[in-house]
């Protein structure tokens, strides 16, 4: 599975996996190489992922047509 | 004798007795309370209810039709301690009469206690609760529904959570009234509308309340929303005392509006710096296993191995070298006997001394040959004398020869065989005599008998 296909939590959840890998001594450098370079990649794709979410905070209608629509939600005229 | 006639006494028909009795009855009992347990209450149509009211001692017929039961909130049970407001009435045919009611309220308990209580335990006993069914809340949500008033400090409080954890979020709200009658149908439909537009998480939450405000989130409706939700669902519904059917069927339950948010969005900073830790903690340990790696090959490298590798040789050159001295030994030796052997052979095989023993063997042969060949030659000439000195006497034997050399034969007449002796002749006997020319015809004159010396001695 690509890493940008994985979501955020499966990408953080097999960072920590490979956080706890390392401190295996059993492991190979080679192994642990790997791994690191994985865990770098696995590590900016959560961070990206965290940092992609709109700012929005909408309403939602439904209008005379049936359709759900989204609207930025004003709170101030609800008072 | 008495008169027993009952002229004067009213003698009713058995209409006119429950006529009647109906009449006071009713007129008396026209809007009652009364206290007691339900027994074999009947309501398997779903139509009207039947049941009777009773204590220790006594026990009165009731009946709840449809329009009355149907805004019952709670459910009319067997061995229900109940209070039921009525009236008597009385069905003339059948001369029965029973308590038809108006209301009931349970004894002891709210009616939404208890109907509380009557819900919960048959969704639990249906599984709505169970763990199995809950969903868990994505770490990180892409879309946030919240079904609540827009109107309320609720909305605020969860908005000012959410900015404090998360800078950037996506949040849709849908209004609803939180409480009154069509509260539990607005939820409903909110639902449906945020899981048609797409959410990743949905909030229920309304501030707090009486049982009654909350009473919205306690319907069978509700319950059966929730659960059947694919998206997953937080409730947060009053204050944290408060325990809402909606609760206990939802994916998790916030105390607070504001735990919600909490639970609903992870703390973005806080977050960040655990991945940063994290890659920290990951860098240091590969660094310092590099490390310890680094010191094992540089120990490796000094070792005389790697710092003098042809001492890896020398084992293998003295190997060598022992094998070379014994090759040298073992072989030397047996080809010293070869040559040894072959010196003296050679010394044996004189070439010079090998050419003149051929020559002198030549000689040799030459020799015996030619004496060979004079001894052959000479029984040669031998055996041809001799056979000349045969052939002279086969000459001389032969008959013709000896006649060539003036012989003659004698022949008998009649016989064919030569005379050899004077004894196979008679005096008178006609003879043959061959010579070499012809044959003569004869007479024995006379005979003498007196053998002849070999040779020509002997002449007569």
């Amino acid at each position: 599975m690509k890493i940008e296909e994985m979501s955020f939590e499966e990408s953080i959840k097999k960072l920590e996996e490979i956080v706890r890998e390392l401190e295996d001594e059993n492991i190979s450098l080679e192994d642990s190489m790997k791994k690191f370079e994985l865990g770098i990649k696995l590590s900016s794709n959560c961070l990206k992922k965290l940092n992609e979410a709109e700012n929005r905070i909408e309403e939602l209608t439904r209008s005379e047509d049936g359709k759900l629509i989204a609207r930025e939600l004003n709170l101030e005229k609800e008072n | 004798m008495e008169d027993y006639s009952i002229s004067k006494t009213k003698v009713y028909t058995v209409s006119e007795l429950n006529q009647d009795i109906k009449r006071n009855v009713e007129a008396g009992y026209p809007d009652i309370w009364v206290e007691g347990e339900v027994s074999n209450f009947y309501f398997h149509d779903k139509k009207h209810m039947y049941f009777d009211l009773k204590d220790e001692n006594s026990k009165i017929k009731v009946v709840m039709f449809q329009n009355i039961n149907r805004n019952l909130i709670f459910d009319i049970e067997e061995g229900l301690h109940i209070l039921i407001n009525g009236y008597i009435s009385l069905y003339e045919k059948r001369g029965e009469y029973q308590l038809v009611a108006m209301d009931a309220r349970p004894v002891g308990k709210g009616a939404l206690i208890l109907a509380f209580e009557q819900l919960k335990k048959k969704l639990g006993e249906k599984g709505y609760f169970d763990v199995i069914h809950k969903k868990s809340i994505p770490l990180l949500p892409g879309r946030i529904g919240l079904v609540t008033s827009t109107g309320g400090a609720v909305i605020r409080d969860i908005i000012l959570v959410l900015k404090e954890r998360f800078e950037n979020f996506h949040l849709i709200v849908r209004d609803v009234n939180v409480q009154g009658v069509t509260s539990s149908d607005e939820i409903c439909e909110a639902i449906d509308e945020l899981c048609e537009y797409g959410v990743d998480v949905i909030i229920i939450a309304r501030g707090g309340g009486s049982l009654e405000d909350l009473w919205a989130f306690n319907t069978e409706k509700i319950a059966r929303k929730i659960f059947e939700c694919p998206v997953p669902i937080i409730s947060a519904i009053g204050h944290e005392t408060d325990y809402t059917i909606s609760d206990f069927v939802a994916d998790r339950r916030a105390a607070t509006p504001s735990v919600a948010a909490e639970i609903v969005i992870l703390n973005k900073r806080e977050t960040v710096e655990k991945i940063e830790t994290m890659v920290k903690r990951a860098r240091s340990l590969i660094s310092s296993e590099v490390k310890i790696r680094k010191k094992e090959i540089l120990l490796l490298m000094r070792r005389r191995i790697f710092a003098r590798p042809e001492t890896l040789l020398d084992r293998f050159n003295q190997v060598v070298g022992e094998l070379n001295i014994r090759l040298e030994r073992d072989i030397g030796a047996n080809l010293k006997t070869v040559e040894n052997n072959l010196i003296n052979i050679c010394r044996l095989i004189d070439k010079k001394n090998i050419i003149d023993k051929i020559y002198s063997f030549k000689t040799v042969i030459k020799n015996s040959d030619i004496r060979l060949i004079s001894t052959v030659n000479n029984y040669i000439n031998l055996k041809k004398s001799k056979i000349k000195y045969i052939m002279g006497k086969i000459a001389d034997r032969n008959p013709v020869n000896i006649l060539e050399r003036g012989f003659a034969l004698l022949y008998g007449v009649e016989k064919d065989r030569s005379i050899k002796s004077v004894r196979e002749v008679n005096v008178d006997q006609a003879v043959r005599i061959l010579l070499r020319d012809g044959v003569l015809s004869a007479r024995i004159f006379d005979k003498i008998y007196k053998k002849i010396e070999p040779g020509f001695k002997n002449e007569n």
